[in-house]
């Protein structure tokens, strides 16, 4: 075999396979830009009879208006954006000291945060569940924002491997200006850190966009609903129509899809070289 | 030079420094864990006060059919799931490990299920695996065979929920290898090749011994990864039909904020922790007596 055989064949191969991650995609979108009659027919038909008429955007103006999606949207994007900002906050912090600072107990710290990261949350969900009942907490936002602002592990872990591989040559000239620990934080190591800081947000972001098990449990008023969750309901209506779940679906998919888009190469890099995901 | 008797933080900076962070792990992690274990001795529905039971809800877990069912199933899963992500994301990544043009977006096309919400994919696969209406199952028809009833069929279920989540993480584990591909220095691969070893041998006989420590990894993540399986399980099965596809973090669920049996909830929380912890120092013995050093 010729090397210009070799990679058409290549080529082959990998579109194959792409199509398989590809296809749900594809077929949850064309599906939404069709009418109820049209979905549900044997054999099922490619071409959305909807997508060319002037009707082509009827089911997303219902999913939009009827189902409430553009509320639920916006819903995410601020709580889980407050989320990962205070994520980032105080994962930095520990970070920081975990790589930079000497003190007793840091080794037991670290440790017992890698190992609470390998706890599967229905451990701790049902006391959480009582600790938030008790503050007052049910059908508010904190305890979708609290607790991944505090036990960020992955964060920590991922801020500690940074900030000990930045060059010591600026820890340094920190010390020769007689920077204090804030300055040192602030100014010089913050400042180096921007790239694993927008990974961070990224991936905490998604992470708790996808999230379903705590809004379903924390969240009542339905006005209140991540649009996780909503489409999680949505789907447990008796008589679901299936053109305007699919519609919902890639609603809720829409917002991360674009992210991705965008950072596909910092959150593959990041993956590549930590190993984390979340 | 640096004055090295100048001191840049106080003794107690470090923890003003990371005391967010140890008030959410004691909070929401250590304590929890603690109260899991005592309420896994108690009868509670979250109202009136835990009636302490002994070992009750463990000793009715044992007696109960139902559970082992459930626990062979989530150790089925597990299985399912751990070798699906290992084969599958070695195989994508040695596919995908080539500088051909365009191969960022392939690579980032397979990724593109990792970063989708579990819900969203279970409705979609709903979808496309239904039995009148799907895409699959219409296709099967066509070509003459009797379809399955992929999530009707308990024998069939648990593997199709399964293999569900093998398709939306294989990307990841796939960028993993891929990592784990690139670190092996191309000479030594190129000098295999001049000794006359094909892509088999070399693959067999260099790649894969030279990637064992990333495998280890993969086999690690993987493991925990395995028991995360609650959303799926609720967008695509309840659980069902029956308990086919109910695993341990799914009744957790159930038996907690459905039934709310929240001490004998806790009791099935306890046998998930011991069911990962059990399998994680199993793993890390293999890593540190079964793997040389490859130097």
């Amino acid at each position: 075999m010729t090397k210009k055989q070799e990679t058409i064949l290549r080529y082959v191969v990998i579109s194959l396979v792409t199509i398989i991650y590809i296809f749900p995609f594809i077929w949850m979108i064309s599906n939404s830009f069709m009418s109820e009659k049209n979905i549900f027919s044997v054999p099922p038909k490619f071409i959305p009879d909807l997508l060319f008429t002037n009707q082509a955007f009827d089911n997303y103006r219902e999913v939009f208006t009827q189902y409430n999606f553009g509320r639920y949207t916006f819903n995410s994007v601020w709580v889980y954006t407050l989320a990962a900002l205070g994520q980032i906050f105080v994962c930095s912090l520990a970070g920081f000291a975990l790589a930079k600072m000497k003190f007793r107990g840091s080794g037991l710290v670290f440790s017992l945060l890698l190992l609470t990261l390998m706890i599967p949350v229905q451990v701790t969900i049902i006391p959480e569940y009582y600790i938030f009942m008790k503050l007052n907490w049910m059908d508010t936002y904190l305890p979708l924002i609290v607790p991944s602002f505090l036990a960020g592990g992955f964060g920590t872990f991922m801020l500690k491997e940074f900030f000990s591989q930045v060059p010591s040559a600026l820890f340094d000239a920190g010390i020769i200006d007689g920077v204090n620990s804030y300055q040192m934080f602030s100014r010089i190591y913050m400042r180096q850190a921007s790239g694993p800081i927008a990974t961070l947000f990224i991936i905490a972001f998604m992470n708790n966009w996808n999230d379903l098990l705590r809004p379903m449990l924390y969240l009542s008023t339905r006005e209140l609903y991540t649009v996780t969750v909503a489409l999680s309901q949505f789907q447990n209506q008796y008589d679901v129509q299936w053109n305007l779940l699919l519609a919902g679906s890639v609603l809720s998919v829409l917002p991360l899809l674009l992210v991705f888009v965008f950072c596909q190469r910092y959150i593959i890099e990041n993956t590549m070289n930590s190993g984390i995901k979340g | 030079m640096a004055d090295i008797t100048y001191k840049w933080h106080k003794s107690y900076t470090p923890w003003l420094f990371i005391f967010p962070t140890v008030l959410g792990l004691t909070v929401f992690r250590l304590i929890p864990i603690a109260w899991s274990f005592y309420l896994s001795f108690t009868d509670w529905n979250l109202l009136a006060k835990p009636t302490f039971i002994q070992l009750g809800n463990y000793k009715e877990l044992l007696a109960s059919e139902d559970f082992i069912t459930i626990l062979l199933n989530t150790l089925q899963f597990s299985v399912v799931y751990v070798i699906g992500s290992i084969v599958l994301g070695l195989a994508l990544a040695v596919l995908i490990n080539t500088k051909i043009k365009g191969i960022s977006a392939f690579r980032a096309a397979i990724y593109l299920p990792v970063v989708t919400s579990a819900v969203a994919v279970g409705i979609v696969w709903n979808w496309i695996l239904g039995p009148t209406y799907g895409i699959v199952n219409n296709l099967i028809e066509a070509i003459g065979i009797t379809p399955p009833y992929w999530l009707g069929d308990p024998k069939l279920v648990l593997n199709t929920v399964a293999s569900v989540q093998v398709w939306k993480m294989s990307g990841y584990y796939m960028i993993i290898f891929l990592a784990g591909l690139q670190n092996i220095p191309a000479e030594t691969l190129e000098s295999a090749r001049v000794d006359g070893a094909n892509h088999r041998q070399s693959f067999f006989g260099i790649t894969l011994p030279m990637l064992s420590p990333t495998v280890f990894f993969v086999l690690t993540i993987a493991i925990i990864d395995s028991f995360k399986n609650f959303e799926l399980i609720y967008s695509m099965t309840k659980g069902g039909p029956g308990n086919s596809s109910n695993t341990l973090v799914y009744d957790v669920y159930l038996n907690a904020f459905v039934y709310y049996r929240v001490g004998f909830a806790s009791a099935i929380a306890y046998v998930l922790l011991i069911v990962v912890g059990l399998l994680t120092v199993a793993n890390f013995y293999i890593r540190k007596h079964h793997t040389q050093p490859l130097d």
